[in-house]
């Protein structure tokens, strides 16, 4: 369970998130949507310990992530909002293998790992290519192929859709879906899209840096979407 | 399509030149290009431009490929014969065996990384400089490095583009120096962010520039033939 108590982020001189309280569950599909600026992705940069909170904690199954970045760390993947620059090796499968070798996996163990992972996501035919050659929309599933490679418990979606035509849109999000419901992993999807809740079981809601609104999605309602300066 | 896209990037084929030791392709790299500057005698130039001919061919890479890699280059070129042109036209023949030896020079770096995979040329340069760790160097780091450049020249070239036609669009004029000026420093801008976003991706990838390879590398029979022909070139150019 990723647990977030009482969490203040200050940057430069304001606070980006105001004391945040959150519960994410095991197994979850959760969205967690806001406007631009509402500091969704702030929050969940503190999943994955690349920011440290200035006041609170942040508890992923057990582990503060002020004390034991690195395995907190672990359990938490992060695909980022600019997945181009997520991708650091120019061969599809080299880049795959980054983080296994960051893990100390041997080259057999980190090479099987790669093929299960391109298996996976349906793109072993782009194995040997140039990510520099590929589309937008194989390009994210390289940063994911990336990520779900090192096996993390949650993995953080940081607004996937946002550089994504329609078709690519919804094949992106059916990935998540089955990774959260075939491989078990918890799904944090940051969006500012409303049509992509359809997709979340639970949803939280962030208006400047506050968490207005946590619960199943069935019980958010349009007063609470325009609140957050969503068009509901 | 940005023009640099192709620029260093490896090429899949199965080839002889792409099967071989990837610590000796480095090694052979760094030979070669002291030896194109060591020669003197156009006569041997001539020779070492035919046996790196041979070794285009044998890497079974389309010649435009390489063709299209110089395209960077070009202004280069047309500097140092500038430079020729302007300050020592009497010695115009030396200029043009200046371009020779730097498109010598930049075809043989091409092979490297056009034969060789980005996991490849980081194991190489990890094994080739782990004597250097006592002196406190990272190997790992410099590969890393490496890595970075060639995966991110092209996306910077289409960057570039896309700035430059984003400005040209709102009628900017690129010979005027406050356009070239502003392209720069969105360039620049957008370079930083790339490079935070790289620094975050690193991290949470957990990035560790202690870990040591654990790909286990033996030399194979061609390897020490391409070791015989290397040696025995550098002698008969030298």
């Amino acid at each position: 369970m990723i647990q977030v108590k009482n969490l203040w982020f200050k940057y430069e001189n304001d606070f980006i998130l105001k004391n945040v309280n959150l519960e994410i569950k095991e197994n979850n599909f959760i969205a967690i949507i806001g406007a631009n600026g509402s500091g969704k992705t702030t929050l969940a940069k503190h999943f994955n310990s690349l920011l440290t909170p200035t006041k609170g904690n942040i508890i992923i199954d057990g582990l503060n992530t002020k004390k034991n970045e690195v395995n907190a760390r672990k359990k938490v993947g992060f695909v980022f909002q600019n997945f181009e620059d997520q991708i650091i090796h120019s061969i599809v499968e080299e880049d795959i293998a980054f983080g296994l070798e960051n893990l100390g996996l041997s080259d057999n163990q980190a090479s099987k790992i790669v093929r299960e992972t391109l298996d996976k996501l349906r793109i072993n035919h782009i194995a040997k290519s140039n990510v520099n050659m590929l589309s937008m929309g194989q390009k994210q599933l390289v940063a994911l192929a990336g990520v779900l490679a090192m096996k993390p418990k949650y993995i953080v979606f940081d607004e996937p859709t946002t550089n994504l035509d329609v078709r690519n849109k919804s094949n992106i999000l059916n990935v998540i879906k089955d990774l959260n419901k075939n491989e078990e992993i918890t799904a944090i999807l940051i969006t500012n899209v409303l049509d992509d809740l359809m997709y979340a079981e639970n949803a939280v809601v962030m208006k400047n840096g506050q968490i207005i609104f946590d619960d199943v999605k069935s019980k958010l309602n349009k007063k609470i979407l325009k609140k957050a300066g969503l068009n509901g | 399509m940005a023009k640099g896209l192709s620029f260093g990037q490896y090429v899949h084929k199965d080839s002889l030149i792409h099967s071989l030791d990837c610590r000796l392709k480095i090694i052979y790299t760094v030979i070669l290009s002291i030896l194109v500057f060591a020669i003197k005698d156009i006569s041997k130039i001539l020779l070492f431009t035919i046996c790196i001919f041979i070794i285009i061919i044998l890497t079974k890479i389309d010649f435009k490929s390489y063709i299209k890699n110089l395209r960077a280059f070009y202004s280069l070129f047309v500097f140092i014969l500038l430079m020729y042109l302007i300050f020592s036209r009497n010695n115009l023949n030396q200029g043009l065996i200046a371009i020779w030896r730097f498109w010598i020079l930049i075809t043989i770096s091409t092979i490297l990384t056009f034969s060789t995979t980005i996991s490849s040329l980081i194991i190489g340069i990890d094994k080739l400089s782990r004597p250097l760790k006592v002196f406190g160097f990272k190997p790992r780091n410099i590969a890393l490095l490496i890595s970075m450049a060639i995966r991110f020249v092209p996306v910077m070239f289409i960057k570039m583009e896309r700035t430059k036609e984003a400005m040209l669009s709102r009628l900017a004029n690129f010979r005027r120096l406050k356009s070239i000026k502003s392209l720069i420093f969105v360039l620049l801008e957008k370079m930083l962010k790339s490079a935070s976003n790289l620094s975050d991706a690193l991290q949470s990838r957990l990035y560790n520039e202690n870990v040591e390879s654990q790909k286990v590398l033996k030399l194979k029979l061609y390897d020490y033939l391409s070791l015989a022909i290397v040696i025995f070139l550098v002698i008969v150019i030298y």
